[in-house]
């Protein structure tokens, strides 16, 4: 049975291409307002969930449902979601503004309620000053945000980020992986935010379902024991990343010399 | 050779490449356009009589500049040359757009594109004119079949190099298939489309004036068969010189800036 508060639940998934099989079996649950942090190695099919519980791919085993309804069924509801992509994805002949707009004319805001709202995300991301900007003479840093306010243009049901910082500089990414905990507390949203940091997911998240190695299962369903706010930089968060180090180092088949590399 | 370059013209010295000229693009341009002159006139002077002079073909380009028929015939032209190159265009570009989205569609054209790419454009001319006789019909049937072919395959394999990851926004915030064409897809298009744009126009009016010339009473084409068939080489030239000239401007000017605003937004 599903707790109230459910919007995805994801029961005996399997993903394969072709003969190649990506992802074996995962069953989990996640619950509003969560912010959960998809942990595993490269390769080991971390996009192809995602693609899986977006409506990208149908998965050749299992059910996705999302707030009751079954995604992968002939003439299911479709999910609002937001999704990050590693790439920022906008349209870089549209400004900042018009492809959030396009977003919101493929949904069923009214059109009365867009600018503010815009002004709204683009103020919480703090990049009101680029509305009128064209994509390509923002940095990497400013693209991504936009990104992320276009996720949370239209209330989806749950946002899902993959490895939405990785091609960040250092810097950059710091101040905003700070503020994403921040925004997601603002706006309620619903997180399944993949990764390839351990760090980087015991500061952002609630729960961290650890993966194997492909074709992956979940090796475990971490709650992570740090109350909130945190900070990235704290010893508490190193202990947590040194355990769960500790952990997988067997069966994601690290050597010593490995572990810090991946972390 | 020197010598007579020396006799027949004068002030006109020889350029030498050199460091100084490498690179520059007007001094290149005025070299060109001096040499073609050059031997040009050397040519009409010496080898070949019957070679209308360069000073001589000025003098009839002035006096077509003047003449109302001249004109007439100018603006049909353009029309013939502007109604087929946007249809071929607007065609191929569709069948491009399609046949690069669906393999149900690809399979059903690529062999008549494939056949239709095959056939010499003179085939195509004497074809239409055939069927459907001397009017403006056979012309506009004739060059968009020649032409939308070519339109179709630059716009073919652009759709198919599009960038996967647009698609999948497009599906994630559900755009409709209107909004995910003109917002995502067409843009894409758009250098393949200019450069398709540029050829199609090319080859309308180089074909368009082939037309005229075998099938039609009137315009451009028509009017230097006419000269040529009267041996009026001075005519033929002065057309033909104005004619290229102008559908040179019309490309660079019109194209050129079209591609400038449709490509404003590269950083
Ligand atoms: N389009 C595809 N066709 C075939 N195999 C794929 C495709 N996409 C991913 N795979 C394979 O599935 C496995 C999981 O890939 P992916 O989900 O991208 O992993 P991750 O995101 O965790 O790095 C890999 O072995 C990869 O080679
Ligand atoms: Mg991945």
């Amino acid at each position: 049975m599903s707790a109230p508060d459910t919007v995805l639940k994801v029961a005996d998934l399997g993903v394969s291409y072709g003969a190649a099989t990506a992802i074996s079996r995962l069953d989990f649950e996640i619950r509003r307002g969560e912010f959960v942090a998809i942990l595993g190695p490269s390769g080991c099919g971390k996009s192809s969930l995602l693609n899986a519980i977006s409506g990208l791919m149908a998965p050749s085993r299992g059910r996705v449902v999302v707030d009751g309804d079954e995604l992968y069924l002939p003439r299911s509801r479709d999910p609002r979601l937001g999704y990050v992509f590693q790439a920022h994805r906008l349209l870089p002949w549209r400004t900042v503004k018009q492809n959030l707009e396009i977003v919101l004319a493929a949904s069923d805001v009214p059109r009365e309620t867009w600018d503010a709202r815009i002004d709204e995300i683009l103020g919480i991301l703090h990049i009101a000053q680029f509305r009128d900007s064209w994509p390509m003479r923002l940095s990497g840093g400013q693209r991504q945000r936009v990104s992320i306010a276009r996720a949370l243009l239209v209330d989806p049901s749950y946002i899902l980020m993959d490895e939405p910082l990785s091609t960040l500089d250092e810097v950059t990414a710091r101040s905003l992986r700070q503020e994403l905990t921040g925004i997601c507390q603002r706006t309620g949203a619903t997180v399944v935010f993949v990764t390839h940091s351990i760090r980087e997911a015991v500061y952002l998240a609630d729960r961290i379902l650890i993966l194997t190695r492909g074709p992956s299962t979940i090796f475990e369903d971490y709650r992570v024991p740090i109350e909130r706010p945190r900070d990235y930089d704290d010893a508490r968060i190193a202990e947590v990343e040194a355990d769960i180090i500790r952990r997988i180092q067997a069966p994601w088949g690290l050597g010593p010399a490995e572990e810090r590399q991946s972390a | 050779m020197p010598d007579l370059i020396a006799k027949t013209m004068p002030f006109l010295r020889l350029p030498r490449p050199g460091p100084a000229l490498a690179g520059a693009k007007l001094p290149g341009l005025v070299i060109a356009l001096g040499s073609m002159l050059l031997i040009w006139h050397l040519g009409a002077m010496a080898v070949l009589p019957w070679i209308p002079a360069p000073a001589d073909t000025a003098v009839e380009i002035w006096a077509n500049l003047q003449s109302a028929e001249f004109w007439h015939d100018f603006r049909l032209t353009l029309a013939r040359v502007l109604g087929a190159f946007a249809l071929a265009t607007l065609l191929g570009a569709a069948i491009g757009i399609l046949i690069g989205l669906s393999e149900r569609a690809e399979a059903f054209f690529q062999p008549l594109l494939a056949l239709a790419l095959a056939v010499p454009d003179p085939v195509y001319i004497i074809f239409a004119i055939l069927a459907f006789g001397t009017g403006e019909t056979a012309g506009f049937v004739a060059l968009t079949v020649a032409v939308a072919p070519f339109v179709s395959n630059i716009v073919r394999s652009s759709v198919h190099a599009r960038d996967r990851g647009l698609d999948e926004m497009a599906r994630i915030y559900r755009l409709p298939r209107s909004a995910f064409l003109r917002e995502s897809l067409l843009p894409q298009l758009v250098p393949a489309l200019l450069t398709a744009a540029r050829f199609s126009f090319a080859l309308s009016w180089k074909l368009a004036v082939v037309v005229e010339a075998i099938g039609q009473p009137d315009g451009i084409g028509a009017s230097i068969f006419e000269s040529f068939r009267l041996l009026r080489m001075r005519e033929v030239a002065a057309t033909a010189i104005i004619f290229i000239l102008a559908m040179q401007l019309l490309e660079r000017g019109l194209l050129g800036r079209l591609e400038k605003r449709l490509l404003r937004w590269r950083a």
